[in-house]
């Protein structure tokens, strides 16, 4: 297996911020990655909603420089620019060319550090908040899996970065500010960067431009799922029936991770994994179907989706749930191969390219404290049989479902 | 990177862009038909195509192509446009001959009838799912309104009317008149063997022939219109502008992307400082869209019902000031890097040239290094800037809202 040749540097600054790098031969890239732990599960109280507000107003002024100074000093890098608010961070960065990499780090510091949040910038951003939050029913397959989770967790871990109305209609300039001072610490800060750079230079920067940042965020929440929901409805006039199903699996963390990752990959990794095959294939019920595995700080969870017409939309609840259920039954080797083919490829593929590179590596940083090497990964997902995964549906049968429909009909779940 | 490329007596091209270095290879049919090459009965016969190609051929299964695929830890799949149909796949260079073999044999597409009847279902699926998404739908209704009547202004999902009435034998016959050799190439990118990849490809298709597949390409001038479509089961207006843009084959297209990135990328841009920091709309953006023999700037924004109008007209007045007053030097600057860096970023993979050296073949019969696109973007000069805004591509354009709202201006 030929992977792209690259090297990994880690490395806690005094105050408690990581940096984690890898440098990758061959481009003249370079991304980075910020994950600063300000993300809706620690969003105030009655405040949900609260990141993406903080997220936006960062933009708008940093240090010496105005909103549109900032905006203009970022582009005239060339930075692709990514990021957002998340469940559990804001992430903030982007990719550039490799040359003006230290340029780029600079002006984050202004904005993870030296944000100006000053009360005319509030106004327009809180606008912009319910725009998004009411965009989301426009789209009602984000919707689902914004309410699947809400069903799934009911504590912090259920909230939404879009907010609701009321929450977000009661927050104040003010209180941005003082849940900025209270969530933008280096201490749980990753950096994360990819592509091309020199290592010295760029620690050197990193210690410079953030060295002297103080303090530490409140403890986050841990995603407890005690009283979860079993079946929720939405009534939506919406053309489809958008169905989400969410059942426990083991953290990143856990021994038998990989066993419960492969299990995925045997139901939607491919297109001739199971429900594409079972449910779009076979049956011609739906266009869109897939499971995917997601992790966060402490706990991992399945949310498969499908989406069919109201006539189709009880067909495929059926074999959707079939499908989950049928999977602690056995998988051959040859699902097992593909599963393992699949996942190795994807990860060798994204090798070569920096930016998302540095967005898992800065989730490995979080999730595990320290990052994974591609040669660890494929060591771990090569060794896993039909029996593991057998084993582990046994200590972690499917089951237990928390199901969300949203759209026209409400079904029928027994 | 070197360019390659093999004109098989059968008609067929090959073009390949070699980078050793790379962990990589990427292989592509490109198919110069879409839903502009349509009549109004078989609206659809493009897209529905591209999914029936998967149905297996002579050789395979339906469940043989997606299993070959994942055996080889494939990224892959297909998509229409208007103009296109293009089938990829990227795989480790161990599995060339796989993928060469798996996605030649699928251009010959057995098109059972069973599989044509169940997967009728699944595009009547995607046909709703777009329903409820407005934010792509009204780009459907903005073209159709643009090209009242002509082929260009054709959905390229067709409606649930022309889907449910499509017979096997029309998609055959469609078949054989664009998935001719001479219609369709095959491009490579990566890490490849050329002479091996030449070889296999002459032997797989000794039997395809070449056959006359034009395409009318005269583009009428574009309607200008307002349509108001109110449908009150959404919260949001969502307004597209459809404006004559620059066809794939003219030197103007790259003066049209700077101005696109100028005027209407999502941060840094005259619309985001007039609509969405002052946090009028929700979103709003300028893209261009370069086609064949004709291109189109397309706007797109979202914000609240009530202020439908007042965004529409400020859309209006950002484009009119652009076309007065033009660009600043600075703005052009801006605009030129943030295109190359996102080019440089895309062009680090394989699978990520695959597109760009896929289209400049079919458009430009071009074999370019992306150095030197880079390059020629980077050399847009405000002279040019200004010739393309002096023809005010925006002075007239269809306007279509989606949403629950009743009239616009």
């Amino acid at each position: 297996m030929q992977v792209a040749r690259s090297e990994f540097y880690v490395v806690t600054l005094p105050n408690g911020m990581h940096l984690v790098a890898e440098h990758i031969h061959g481009v003249r890239s370079a991304a980075v990655h910020f994950l600063v732990p300000a993300g809706a599960t620690t969003d105030p109280v009655g405040r949900d909603g609260a990141c993406g507000i903080l997220e936006g107003m960062l933009f708008r002024g940093a240090g010496s420089r105005d909103a549109r100074q900032l905006s203009d000093a970022l582009d005239a890098l060339g930075l692709q620019r990514s990021g957002g608010p998340e469940l559990e961070h804001i992430a903030l960065g982007g990719a550039l060319l490799a040359d003006d990499l230290g340029l780029a780090l600079t002006l984050y510091a202004d904005i993870l550090r030296r944000p100006h949040l000053a009360d005319g910038q509030f106004p327009p951003e809180r606008d912009l908040a319910l725009m998004r939050l009411r965009r989301l029913d426009d789209n009602p397959m984000e919707k689902l899996f914004v309410e699947l989770r809400r069903a799934y967790f009911p504590g912090p871990y259920g909230r939404s970065v879009y907010g609701a109305e009321e929450s977000l209609a009661a927050l104040t300039a003010a209180e941005v500010r003082a849940d900025y001072g209270r969530r933008f610490h280096p201490e749980g800060t990753i950096l994360g960067v990819a592509g091309r750079f020199e290592w010295e230079t760029l620690s050197e920067t990193v210690h410079r431009l953030f060295g002297d940042w103080q303090g530490q965020a409140p403890p986050p929440p841990s995603p407890e799922v005690e009283g979860r929901l079993r079946y929720r409805h939405i009534p939506h006039e919406s053309a489809q029936e958008h169905i989400g199903v969410a059942y426990p699996a083991v953290p990143i963390t856990a021994p038998d991770y990989y066993p419960g990752r492969m299990a995925v990959e045997v139901l939607s990794g491919g297109m001739s994994a199971r429900l594409f095959t079972e449910v779009r294939e076979k049956r011609g019920l739906c266009y869109a179907v897939r499971a995917v595995y997601q992790t966060v700080r402490g706990a991992g969870l399945v949310m498969a989706y499908a989406g069919s017409t109201p006539d189709r939309c009880h067909g495929t609840v059926e074999v959707l749930l079939r499908e989950l259920e049928r999977l602690q039954e056995g998988v051959t080797e040859e699902e097992v191969y593909r599963a393992r083919t699949g996942l190795l490829s994807a990860l060798i593929m994204q090798s070569e390219a920096s930016r998302p590179r540095a967005q898992f590596i800065a989730r490995d940083q979080y999730l595990l404290g320290q990052v994974r090497t591609i040669e660890e990964i494929r060591e771990a997902v090569t060794a896993v049989t039909p029996d593991d995964i057998v084993d582990y549906l046994r200590r972690h049968p499917v089951g237990g479902f928390t199901i969300v429909t949203l759209g026209p009909r409400e079904l029928e779940i027994a | 990177m070197t360019f390659q490329k093999a004109d098989l007596q059968n008609g067929l091209t090959v073009i390949g862009e070699l980078n050793p270095d790379a962990r990589s290879m990427a292989a592509g049919y490109f198919v110069r038909t879409g839903s502009r090459d349509e009549t109004p009965e078989i609206n659809g016969a493009s897209h529905f195509l591209e999914h029936m190609m998967f149905k297996g051929t002579e050789r395979r299964t339906p469940e043989d192509v997606n299993r070959e695929f994942d055996d080889m830890g494939a990224q892959y799949n297909a998509f229409t446009s208007e103009e296109n149909t293009v089938y990829y796949g990227a795989v480790l260079p161990e599995h060339q001959e796989h993928v060469i073999d798996l996605l030649t044999d699928m251009m010959r597409p057995a098109l059972r009838e069973s599989d044509f009847d169940l997967e009728r279902n699944v595009i009547l699926e995607e046909i709703a799912m777009y329903q409820d998404r407005p934010r792509f739908s009204v780009f459907d209704y903005a073209r159709q309104a643009f090209y009242p009547g002509h082929p260009l202004g054709f959905s390229v999902l067709g409606t649930a009317e022309s889907i449910g009435k499509l017979q096997r034998e029309q998609m055959y016959a469609y078949w054989s008149r664009r998935y001719a050799s001479s219609n369709l190439f095959l491009a490579l990118t990566g890490n490849y063997d050329w002479e091996r990849a030449v070889r296999q490809v002459k032997h797989l298709t000794g039997h395809w022939r070449p056959v006359e597949a034009s395409r009318d390409l005269c583009a009428p001038a574009g309607a200008a219109t307002v349509r108001v479509i109110q449908n009150e089961k959404f919260q949001q207006a969502h307004l597209a502008f459809v404006f004559p843009g620059v066809a794939a084959q003219s030197e103007e297209r790259f003066a049209a992307e700077v101005v696109a990135e100028a005027i209407g990328a999502a941060d840094g841009s005259r619309f985001y400082w007039k609509l969405i920091e002052p946090g009028r709309a929700e979103t709003a953006r300028l893209y261009h869209s370069e086609e064949d023999g004709a291109g189109q700037f397309f706007v797109y924004a979202a914000c609240s019902p009530a202020s439908a109008q007042e965004i529409a007209d400020a859309v209006r007045e950002v484009l009119a000031e652009a076309m007065d007053k033009g660009l600043t030097a600075d703005e052009i600057e801006r605009a030129r890097r943030k295109i190359a860096a996102g080019m440089v970023l895309e062009g680090e993979t394989p699978f990520g040239r695959l597109l760009h050296v896929g289209f400049d073949w079919q458009y430009r019969r071009a074999l370019k290094p992306l150095s030197e696109v880079v390059d020629r973007i980077l050399a847009v000069t405000p002279a040019e800037v200004e010739a393309l805004l002096a023809r005010r591509p925006f002075a007239a354009g269809a306007l279509v809202a989606l949403g629950p709202i009743t009239e616009l201006r």
